[in-house]
């Protein structure tokens, strides 16, 4: 059964990467869409390889260190903000605020304040920040209401409910936030390193656009888009895990 | 134990009528009751009487808008800290990813206290669910959840018990066993109790007193005592004095 969803999904792909090789090897659609098989070549290639090597782990310092930064500076907003009710209103605007502001826009000023390194880890962090912000605080206010009724009338501490109960509850929300956070932080790092980073993914798909390097550009993109999508996935693996352990289900 | 004293309790809310204007509607009262030690009181009345209120008022989850409300001379919240009260609701309110015996042992934790294996065991055999101790929520049926709820209020012999619906979405046979259940749960301990419920027969079946609130806002119409001896028998539902009980309560519940 699971073998048999498997058959279609992968006969598409395989369809369409053959139309892609087609139409790439017959230069149809002009010059910028090159042949699947040249792309791979790419890979191959010694000096270009290297590059794409040192490139990547660049780009995955940054983002790492934005996603982790976004990440617990979002949740530790979320569960002050719970915890301080009268501080809620305020930082939920300045998390939309904050989100609302167009990262272009912001990419100046952080060079000017994070400088030149630091700005790719500093953009990823923005977006993690906001999604984690929003995701925690919908965790934590989902749970149960009659849960926490119980709780405080056996006369449960505001902490001992938010670390016995809340927090655990708001774990699948939480992940799920991050699943999604992961993907952004990518995409932020790479648009820092547009800024005049000196090295990553970015600085290549920038370099190589603007040198007609078209077969680089193209497998720069899809290292790119490899790790955003393998990201996804494994945290959506943990965030089922966590779902099966927490959420209720009868049966 | 607990002696209860509601005196001269309301409870009102602000409701938006149109556009700007508010609106003052009273839930409740003006309510004086006084409930004494041990007693097992059950407060019935029409949907929106606002006989929850009371029992949130008793949890300190609410505070009257005019009025006291005192448990042993003090006020609600002082019970909380002391951890003193139990409480269950319809729903069962456990954490699901906590087996049965991890549900029973969180009163404690909370209290700061470490619950010995007898307690917990002891707490098993009370709800009747030796050999479920490992088994979360999930797996168990609606009577058995509600059990493990009820167990929990009781875990740290509290002075006043609050159940409010605790069997109101079981079928009418689990509910009708887990009146009995709870009546021998119950006589364990003895704890003052307020049990808030639909059920003409289950408050007759269960309390020494009951109370009777008229619609919003919520007064007590009738304030009866009900003579039957303890433990009672399934045998005393098919009395004439069990009957004639029942139909004064309906007739006072659809007055009002």
């Amino acid at each position: 059964m699971r073998l048999r969803g498997l058959i279609f999904p992968a006969l598409g792909c395989a369809l369409l990467l053959c139309a892609w090789e087609v139409v790439g090897r017959d230069g149809m659609l002009g010059k910028t869409l090159p042949a699947l098989s040249q792309i791979l070549r790419v890979y191959e290639d010694g000096p270009r390889r290297a590059l794409l090597v040192r490139s990547t782990a660049a780009t995955l310092d940054s983002a790492a260190a934005g996603y982790a930064v976004g990440v617990g500076l979002g949740a530790a907003v979320a569960i002050f903000a719970h915890l301080v009710p009268l501080m809620r209103g305020g930082l939920d605007r300045m998390a939309v605020l904050v989100n609302a502001l167009p990262v272009i826009a912001l990419g100046p000023v952080l060079i000017i304040t994070a400088g030149r390194e630091g700005t790719p880890a500093a953009l990823a962090s923005v977006p993690v920040f906001f999604l984690l912000y929003t995701s925690t605080g919908v965790g934590l206010r989902g749970a149960s209401r009659r849960l926490e009724m119980v709780l405080i009338t056996l006369g449960a501490t505001r902490w001992q409910r938010l670390a016995k109960f809340q927090a655990v509850a708001a774990l699948p929300s939480v992940l799920a936030g991050m699943k999604i956070a992961a993907s952004s932080a990518m995409i932020g790092a790479v648009v820092g390193e547009w800024f005049g980073a000196p090295s990553g993914l970015g600085v290549v798909v920038l370099n190589s656009m603007q040198n007609f390097q078209i077969p680089l550009l193209w497998a720069t993109v899809i290292v790119i888009a490899a790790i955003t999508l393998s990201s996804y996935g494994l945290l959506t693996l943990g965030e089922r895990a966590a779902r099966r352990r927490i959420d209720e289900c009868d049966g | 134990m607990a002696t209860i004293a509601l005196t001269g309790v309301t409870r009102s809310f602000l409701r938006r009528s149109g556009a700007r204007r508010k609106q003052v509607f009273v839930a409740l009262g003006p309510l004086d009751v006084q409930i004494g030690d041990g007693e097992f009181v059950a407060l019935i009345g029409a949907s929106g009487c606002g006989k929850s209120t009371v029992l949130r008022l008793l949890a300190g989850l609410d505070e009257p808008t005019t009025g006291q409300v005192q448990i042993n001379g003090q006020p609600p919240r002082d019970l909380q800290t002391q951890h003193s009260l139990g409480i269950a609701f319809q729903e069962h309110a456990l954490l699901p990813w906590r087996s049965v015996a991890g549900n029973l042992r969180l009163p404690f934790e909370v209290a700061g206290l470490t619950a010995t294996e007898d307690r917990i065991d002891e707490l098993i055999a009370l709800a009747g669910l030796k050999g479920f101790e490992h088994v979360r929520p999930a797996q168990l049926s609606g009577g058995m959840r509600q059990r493990v709820a009820i167990a929990r209020a009781l875990a740290l012999r509290p002075k006043l018990l609050l159940l409010d619906e605790p069997f109101g979405a079981l079928d009418a046979v689990t509910r009708r066993r887990m009146n009995f259940e709870l009546e021998r749960i119950w006589l364990e301990s003895r704890p003052t109790t307020l049990m808030v419920t639909h059920s003409v027969e289950e408050a007759a079946l269960l309390a020494d007193r009951i109370l009777v609130l008229t619609e919003r806002p919520g007064r007590v119409r009738l304030d009866t005592c009900v003579p039957f001896s303890r433990p009672r028998p399934a045998a005393l539902m098919r009395t004439a004095e069990f009957h004639r009980l029942v139909d004064e309560l309906t007739a006072n519940l659809e007055a009002a």
